[in-house]
């Protein structure tokens, strides 16, 4: 398919795709080309805040998130484009997402972010996951077609954490205690999937940095009840919970359950070089599950 | 023992509801919230929103298991009256942060903590914690 074809889309990294989860924007971007579409990412963009406020009374913590929507406005009118932006990360997904929320249920508050801003967001902007484009926009039946490699033998976990899901009727995603999307994008690519019951709960979050101990506590749980399931790899679509579940096995040696970007299993079903997808930034390194299992061998090989 | 809340603790209680745009009234007990919530806390949410509900003002704000809220939202999602225990636990902490109570160290993290965290958890602690 050549680009003149592609579907294009803005694109809001936020900070943590841009460092520590670089394997997840490397392999979302790759995955995106062989699927018909094109991120654009965003010309000026800052950090969203990480985390929506939740006191309604704090209108500061929406002034980083509504600068992205402004600059994803004029992003759109410049190119033409139904005005939208895709995001990867969790936490940008949601703040972004309340954002655009709160600003619909209270327009005033859009007034008084535009008066401190000085700019103007005319609150037009629909914010997608890159999971609801895979679902809504080019639909899991399609993508189950474009899948090259057999991934019948890689018993995998879908965790969907916290922010991705709720509150539920903000986020509007999916259910926010039995949610579908991960375990239909599994089905789709041809994994063996390994239901859990923790795949809703809390990772520790950014208690990592005053209670670590805590948070590491609550990542094993998750990891341990994962693999008493069956689950050989877990997939997940936020770069901390990536880091809380991955780290909590720092102990263990490289053994133990690899945690991937649902973006990096993406790239090895549709047969994709993962050369640089920084598959070798985990703790718990990936490549063993993955030529474990004798259908992988030519994504280890083009990795190595 | 007899609860006795001061007028200045039931001032207090309206500009929390007020700030965090929560009604206390609407909490009926349920211990949904609690049951969910995996922060295990000595006062756990419920017990809080029980605390604010008979003028224990104080009680409520020193609570040291309001620093344990990892702010996953669970209790606000399974909550049958709508109301958000997350939202009104960050509503204390905001009360010791913009007292210049910060409950997070910036020196003792360690450079370790910062080369290895994601972005994510360095910036929402601090926006929690400092």
């Amino acid at each position: 398919m050549s680009s003149e074809e592609h579907i294009h889309i803005p694109y809001y990294p936020g900070c943590t795709l841009k460092t520590k989860a670089l394997g997840f924007e490397r392999s979302a971007m790759d995955c995106a080309r062989e699927l018909g579409f094109e991120m654009n990412e965003l010309k000026d963009w800052n950090c969203c805040g990480a985390s929506f406020p939740l006191t309604d009374s704090n209108l500061m913590g929406l002034a980083g998130p509504t600068n992205v929507l402004i600059e994803a406005e004029l992003h759109c009118k410049e190119h033409e484009l139904d005005p939208r932006v895709i995001t990867l990360c969790s936490f940008c997904y949601n703040t972004l997402k309340r954002t655009s929320h709160a600003f619909e249920k209270q327009p005033e508050k859009r007034t008084t972010l535009n008066a401190f801003l000085d700019r103007e967001y005319k609150g037009t902007v629909k914010v997608e996951h890159y999971l609801e484009y895979l679902r809504d926009g080019l639909g899991f039946d399609k993508l189950a077609e474009m899948v090259k490699v057999d991934m019948s033998s890689f018993k995998v976990a879908p965790y969907y954490g916290c922010l991705l899901l709720k509150p539920g009727k903000e986020i509007g995603l999916d259910d926010p205690e039995e949610p579908t999307i991960l375990h239909d994008f599994l089905d789709a690519l041809g994994c063996t999937l390994v239901d859990f019951p923790g795949q809703v709960d809390c990772c520790g979050s950014y208690l990592v940095m005053r209670e670590p101990e805590k948070a590491k506590a609550l990542s094993n749980g998750i990891v341990d009840e994962a693999s008493d399931y069956g689950a050989e790899t877990i997939v997940t679509a936020c770069p901390l919970c990536h880091s809380n579940l991955d780290k909590a096995q720092a102990a263990n040696e490289g053994e133990g359950v690899p945690i991937l970007y649902f973006t990096q299993l993406l790239a090895i079903a549709l047969g994709l070089s993962t050369e640089e997808h920084k598959l070798e930034d985990n703790r718990v390194d990936p490549l063993a599950v993955i030529t474990s299992c004798g259908a992988f061998d030519a994504a280890a090989k083009k990795s190595a | 023992m007899l609860i006795r809340p001061s007028h200045q603790d039931h001032e207090a209680i309206r500009e929390l509801e007020l700030a965090t745009g929560e009604t206390l009234s609407d909490c009926y007990q349920c211990g949904k919230c609690t049951a969910g919530c995996p922060a295990s806390m000595n006062t756990p949410p419920s017990v809080l929103i029980r605390k604010l509900k008979l003028g224990l003002y104080q009680q409520a704000l020193d609570s040291e298991s309001i620093w344990s809220c990892m702010a996953c939202l669970t209790c606000s999602e399974r909550c049958p009256k709508d109301v958000s225990p997350a939202a009104i636990i960050e509503g204390l902490k905001l009360i010791h942060l913009r007292e210049l109570d910060p409950r997070a160290d910036v020196g003792a993290l360690g450079q370790e903590f910062l080369a290895q965290s994601t972005q994510q958890a360095v910036v929402s602690g601090f926006r929690k914690f400092i």
